[in-house]
């Protein structure tokens, strides 16, 4: 497959904005703002069937369609590029290799909806790209792609990098703008939702890192075009960051729809040698666990569902024999629990709950109610917590019991792990009449 | 209106509403923990979760909103085991401590899990904990028992504005902090105390000795510490009052008092807000310098004596003093911190009973001038605006004071109308309000004249003349645009004047507020002249800021030289023309009402005002005074001539509730019965007539009875006292209850004309009253002619009076929780002027003015003018006012500060300032 996304990232200077023009960027917004209206680009992208990068897969042009509605101004454009998630490495090479095909989809954007301002708010972890992301903001300022009077349309778009400071619920959206207002982080009460009412309570566009960088391609070739790549339901190419036990990990370019086993066996060259697979989790540590007789499920949004999965954010996390899931699951609740923004009780409590049996299922002190408590617990989380964060993590314990209840019942059983014989390291917190610390990130 | 069902039953309300909101209003409860009412929704506890047909998840009922034909269900199976399950993960790191927890009993959470459950818990691992924090000296932290609802936080950064705590750390290890990590430092309004639902957040005052169920009484009365007159219930036990809380309506399940309530029952005009002083204050009340028997001075010594002794040594001493230099050697001073029952008995054992007008108040000061000299220019009843609509108007525009620490609930609907997006333009230093304006104009004071004079001119020229009131716009029209030199020299720019003409020009619903400050300055009368032509030319309602809980109830109840209860000036030919043959032919005069029930006129001429009295005593025309509620000695400038007069009268008579400066001088002192301790009325800045009810149960026919500390002391409200020497000096009514007082005043005043207690109890008795408001002063005032204002020499250093939300008169030095936060006097200065003088915050300096001076520490401030030095009048043996001077206003007969250009110097020995005994001096 031509890569769209990735483009031109094997040339050692594609951040550069330079090689970036070379490769023909940038042409595409200029036919945009020459060429089309507004509502044209608002067309194509609702015609492309885009559906949003960062999980939830909300499509992008109804997305657009009702923020464009919205009589209020200013509009504010987020770029989301909190990319935090175990197993989410996504963004990454956009952020950090082709950041001008990010600020392009910006624009482009922003063009679209009117937006005079934009932000893009990026994970504090990833110093890196910030210093990239910043050059790249200059440089395109400097070559009059933002600016008062991008292109001498008279059109204008400031765009701000904005760090995050190291919160996972800040990839929440609401989360997200109040952080950028400058208090903490937690979701906010939905409805009203961020297209009317977002950051400072004006109509707010917020997208993925990577629903940005589709958007350049959509507006070039047409909507129709677009919607050919992958499958039906959701169309387009797509970045999977690939981990764990396979033997080459990392980002690759693929249509959706494509299977896991495709990912897994013909583009990661499978597991190591002499290795089974013994689970896979398809789109992040917040989507349930498959197990390796499903990995001939298509990967989008519409079939992963079906399997009791979720797409999520396209994040493999591959596992072998060699991978002991509680301890897997015990580390995921851990950040869960550290990553709660206390908001609300269920995911506040119930994440570090679950931890804590976890551990002590793995580290031999086991009981057969923990096992109930454990389901229970994840159910009364489940669809209850404010946000889904608190969801995602009793989803994905509920599924992991359901399906690995045999090496949790062994552990249960014998004290022990059953992939290297000994109990696993007790990492319960001593709760010893100590002031709890001060989580620092 | 929308309709829905909420369990099977069909509900109507507005389409605002929340599923909460729409089933209270049905009175089906849902339990909460993080919802308060009059806070934002924060939907994080998960508690109030209810079924909504066709919606898949359990939703919250608190921060949904309702839709036509939304079909809901508020109890099931599945909802008791979500709340169960939403209890048992609080009761995970809650303590179960509530054997030893001052909350039990009236814990929400308490309360909930025994509805709910669960009864056992499954969590095997530790609890978080976090040591309890005594940093404070009257808020107690106890982070465990933290359910991280969060409605701290949302009352100190919503209707409070005070931005002192916040949630510190992720997850289930955050905890609410104080920004300074320690002690508060806040405001201590303790409005975070009424909210907390668990025992995280508590006072100190009633550590250990506070249980719901020790409460034997719960009395609803009104602050008596300022003019705004916030409902608050009195808890009591045994005759002591063990917590004060705002009256908290239902919906809001704090304290028993709120859930008690059947019908949602007013929140009071402070919509259960309460400040530092009114939550924390009223351990002044149980000090132990409370006076508690009539004391004699017998050979030069004040010894204990019985009521009947006093009494009787009052009222042959008032008798000698008629019988030998006639009435009007007789003056009295009345109190705005007693009720108008007591007020009104004062006035008329003055007025009918010894046949003398020589009565007043401090409300002199400013208050009452202000106040007519308003009325004068807009009619009577200018100032009768409602506090909570300040909160709806578009803009503010505040002179002469803070309000947030004057009249602090007022102060917070300031802040309630700047979160609306409302302007505030404060002339003057803004304080508590310094996060809540969008740009400063601080004129140095004693030039506040020439910004406002700026800010007439432009206004007027962009507003233009509405032609209602000629003789304002006349004077308007002369008002000249201050020079750029004089507006340089006030300190305040050409554009910041510009700006604040262009917001006022487009509020279209005004508000104005003045304060003292204004006002005790040369020129006092252009200041408030000025005022008014803003309020004038934006239609503004006017607010009068009031430093007692009832200066207005003082006017109203006659004490003052010129008018008789109800506020019918004395000198009744000066009004002939006004009054109506009508008037005369229904005997609507007062006089005659008078009559029937005093069985003598008043004396037709006007009496000595407050200044006149004291040159009286200083010539030795006054032989007696009578002073209630009221320290001269203390609160009145230039100390050194209040002692001269005072010395100089032959027969003084203080009531009061301690032993005061003054008091220390009189020939009796009779004790006095504090607002808690007595029924009666007090009338607000607002002119609302509320309710004063005694915590201490009443006995007909006798005092109030109290058995608590001394033993039967005895709190007898001062009109009992004052109709006790009535009576002994030829009165013919018999009082049995404060009620059988107002229903005179009813029968006498005619703007209190048919005002039952039963009537005022609800507390919505508002100016006026139903009755024919008095009317026929309009148009009838003069302003000082422009001229260049009061010289305001550079370099020179004013002294001025800090008026502190911590502290209230002298009343408060008494009370130790308030000494624990602000407990010695200080100077505060400009930072850079003190930088300059090499001096920083503690250093010791001497304050001199021409006859007196101070020893105090240093407090710097960024925020005030260089040329003033602000000190408290509120501690002992620390008086600013007692070393300047004053004069009084030749237009308004207001107070006008002088001599109080200081020198200040650095000093080596103690300060004069005396450390106060506070909570926080003790280690727990």
């Amino acid at each position: 497959m031509e890569k769209i996304l990735l483009k031109n990232i094997d040339n050692p200077d594609s951040a550069g904005i330079e090689e970036y023009i070379r490769a023909g960027g940038y042409k595409t917004l200029e036919m945009a703002v020459t060429q089309m209206t507004p509502r044209d680009i608002i067309d194509e992208v609702k015609n492309s069937g885009l559906r949003g990068r960062g999980g939830a897969g909300f499509p992008t042009g109804m997305k657009w369609q009702i923020a464009s509605m919205d009589p209020k101004f200013p509009k504010y454009l987020i770029c989301n590029a909190d990319e935090g998630e175990p197993g989410t490495f996504k963004d990454r090479p956009i952020l950090e290799k082709n950041p001008h095909l990010l600020i392009e989809g910006m624009v482009i954007s922003a063009y679209a909806l009117q937006s005079t301002r934009g932000y893009i708010y990026l994970r504090g972890e990833y110093p890196l790209a910030a210093g990239i992301l910043s050059r790249a903001i200059s440089a395109a300022y400097g070559k009059g792609y933002l600016g008062n009077d991008i292109l001498s349309r008279r059109f204008r778009f400031d765009l701000y990098l904005h760090r995050g400071a190291g919160a996972y619920i800040c990839g929440e959206e609401t989360a997200l703008i109040e952080s950028l207002e400058g208090k903490r982080g937690q979701p906010r009460v939905k409805p009203p939702f961020p297209v009317n009412a977002g950051v400072w309570n004006k109509p707010t566009i917020i997208n993925n890192v990577e629903t940005f960088a589709n958007i350049p391609y959509i507006t070039e070739v047409g909507g129709k075009t677009y919607s050919k790549i992958g499958s039906k339901d959701s169309p387009g190419p797509k970045l999977f960051s690939v981990s764990g036990k396979v033997v080459k990990p990392g980002v690759y370019e693929l249509p959706m729809g494509i299977t896991l086993r495709e990912i897994i066996y013909g583009h990661c060259g499978g597991l190591m040698e002499g290795r089974t697979l013994k689970g896979v989790i398809p789109g992040g540590v917040s989507t349930p666990i498959l197990t390796p007789e499903k990995i001939d499920c298509q990967m989008d949004f519409v079939h992963l569902s079906k399997v009791g999965s979720l797409f999520g954010s396209g994040a493999v996390i591959v596992f072998d024999d060699t991978v002991c899931l509680v301890k897997v699951y015990e580390r995921i609740m851990q950040f869960f629990e550290h990553e709660s923004c206390g908001k609300c009780v269920p995911c506040r409590e119930g994440t570090g709950w679950m931890r804590n049996i976890l551990g002590r299922i793995g580290s031999g002190g086991g009981t057969d109610e923990d096992l109930d408590t454990l389901e229970d617990v994840a159910k009364n989380v489940a669809g209850k917590t404010f946000c889904p964060l608190g969801d995602g993590a009793a989803n994905v314990t509920l599924a992991f019991l359901k399906q690995y209840r045999d090496e949790i019942e062994y552990h249960v059983k014998n004290g022990k792990c059953p992939v290297d014989g000994l109990p696993h390291k007790d990492n319960r917190e001593s709760h010893g009449g100590q002031s709890a610390p001060v989580e620092q990130t | 209106m929308i309709t829905l069902t909420i369990n099977d039953r069909e509900v109507s309300v507005y389409g605002t509403a929340t599923i909460l909101e729409a089933a209270a209003s049905v009175g089906i409860k849902i339990p909460t923990l993080c919802y308060f009412k009059g806070l934002d929704s924060f939907g994080g506890c998960r508690m109030c979760l209810v079924e909504i047909e066709r919606v898949p998840r359990l939703q919250t009922a608190c921060t949904v909103r309702v839709t036509e034909g939304m079909v809901v269900r508020t109890e099931s199976e599945a909802i008791t085991a979500a709340r169960r399950a939403m209890l048992e993960f609080l009761l995970i790191n809650h303590p179960l401590d509530c054997p030893v927890c001052d909350k039990a009993g009236e814990c929400d959470l308490q309360d909930l899990v025994a509805i709910y459950g669960a009864h056992e818990g499954r969590f095997l691992e530790g609890k978080r904990t976090h040591p309890e924090n005594f940093n404070d000296p009257f808020i107690v932290r106890n982070m465990d028992r933290c359910i991280l609802c969060t409605r701290c936080t949302r009352m100190c950064d919503g209707p409070q504005g005070a931005y002192a705590i916040a949630v510190t750390g992720r997850g289930s290890h955050s905890f609410i902090e104080p920004f300074s990590g320690g002690r508060y430092n806040c405001e201590y309004c303790g409005n975070c105390l009424t909210v907390c639902p668990v025992g995280a957040i508590m006072s100190r005052l009633h550590r250990h000795s506070y249980r719901p169920w020790y409460v034997e009484r719960e009395v609803e009365t009104v602050c008596g510490f300022c003019g705004v007159g916030c409902t608050m219930v009195l808890q009591m036990r045994g005759g002591s009052i063990i917590r004060t809380m705002p009256y908290v309506g239902e919906g809001a399940v704090t304290g028993s008092y709120g859930s008690a309530g059947s019908a949602a029952p007013a929140q009071g005009l402070n919509k259960g807000l309460l400040c530092v002083r009114g939550r924390f204050g009223y351990d002044y009340l149980e000090n132990n310098e409370r006076l508690e028997t009539p004391l004699i001075r017998k050979k030069g010594i004040l010894e204990p004596v019985t009521w009947d002794e006093a009494l009787s040594y009052v009222a042959s001493g008032l008798k000698d003093v008629k019988a030998v230099h006639g009435a009007k050697s007789i003056g009295a001073i009345a109190s705005g911190r007693c009720t108008n029952e007591d007020n009104y008995m004062l006035q008329k054992l003055m007025r009918f009973v010894i046949g003398t007008n020589n009565i007043d108040s401090s409300a002199r000061f400013y208050y009452s001038p202000a106040q007519s000299y308003l009325e004068r220019i807009f009619g009577h009843g200018v100032t009768a605006n409602l506090i909570p609509g300040i909160a709806n108007a578009d803009g503010v525009l505040v002179a002469g004071g803070d309000p947030t620490a004057i009249n602090p609930i007022l102060g917070l609907q300031v802040r309630a109308l700047w979160r609306k997006r409302g302007k505030i333009i404060v002339v003057g230093t803004p304080s508590g309000l310094r996060r809540f304006v969008n740009y400063e104009i601080k004129p140095h004071p004693y030039l506040e004249e020439a910004v406002l004079g700026a800010i007439v001119t432009r206004l007027a020229a962009k507003k233009g003349f509405r032609g209602e009131n000629d003789n304002i716009e006349k004077y308007i029209k002369a008002t000249a645009m201050p020079g750029e030199q004089l507006l340089k020299k006030a300190n305040v720019s050409k554009e910041i004047v510009d700006q604040a003409a262009e917001d006022l020009a487009m509020m279209k619903s005004a508000v104005v507020i003045i304060g003292p400050e204004l006002m005790e300055r040369p020129g006092a009368s252009k200041n408030l002249f000025l005022v008014s032509a803003i309020a004038y030319l934006t239609d503004a309602r006017i607010f009068l800021l009031s430093e007692r809980p009832n200066y207005q109830g003082v006017i109203d109840m006659g004490c003052a030289p010129d008018i008789l209860p109800g506020g019918r000036p004395i000198e009744a030919d000066v009004l002939q023309h006004k009054i109506k043959d009508a008037d005369v032919a229904d005997h609507k005069i007062p006089e005659h009402k008078i009559k029937d029930t005093a069985w003598t006129k008043a004396p037709v001429r006007k009496g000595l005002n407050l200044f006149a009295m004291i040159e009286a005593a200083l010539e030795g025309n006054l032989k007696a005074l009578y002073v209630m509620g009221e320290n001269p000695v203390f609160n009145f400038p230039d100390r050194r001539k209040i002692e001269n007069a005072l010395s100089k009268v032959d027969f003084l008579i203080v009531h009061d509730i301690f032993m005061t400066e003054t008091a220390r001088r009189a020939d009796v002192v009779l004790p006095a019965a504090a607002w808690t301790e007595k029924d009666g009325t007090f009338t607000n800045l607002e002119r609302r007539l509320q309710r004063v009810r005694s915590g201490i149960p009443t006995m007909p026919g006798r005092g109030s009875v109290s058995y608590h500390r001394g033993g039967g002391a005895d709190k007898r409200p001062e009109w009992k006292t004052l109709a006790g020497i009535g009576r002994l000096m030829g009165m013919k009514e018999n009082y049995l209850t404060s009620s059988d007082v107002w229903e005179e005043v009813s029968r006498v005043s005619t703007l209190h004309a048919g005002l039952s207690y039963d009537r005022i109890a609800g507390g919505n008795t508002i100016w006026p009253y139903g009755s024919e408001p008095f009317r026929g002063v309009e148009g009838e005032f003069e302003v000082e002619a422009p001229g260049m204002p009061p010289a305001m020499d550079d370099g020179k250093i004013y002294l001025l009076q800090e008026r502190q939300l911590y502290h209230s008169g002298s009343i408060t030095r008494k009370s130790k929780a308030l000494m624990s936060i602000s407990c010695e006097a200080h100077v505060l200065l400009n930072a850079g002027f003190a930088e300059r003088c090499g001096l920083k915050d503690g250093d010791k300096v001497i304050v001199t003015t021409e006859t007196g001076s101070l020893t105090l520490p240093v407090k710097t401030d960024r925020e005030i003018p260089e040329n003033v030095a602000y000190v408290p009048n509120n501690f002992d043996n620390v008086s600013p006012l007692g070393i300047i001077g004053y004069t009084v206003d030749g237009y308004l007969g207001s107070i006008s500060l002088s001599g109080n250009v200081v020198t200040i110097t650095k000093a080596d020995g103690p300060s004069d300032a005396a450390a106060g005994e506070g909570y926080g001096d003790k280690k727990e």
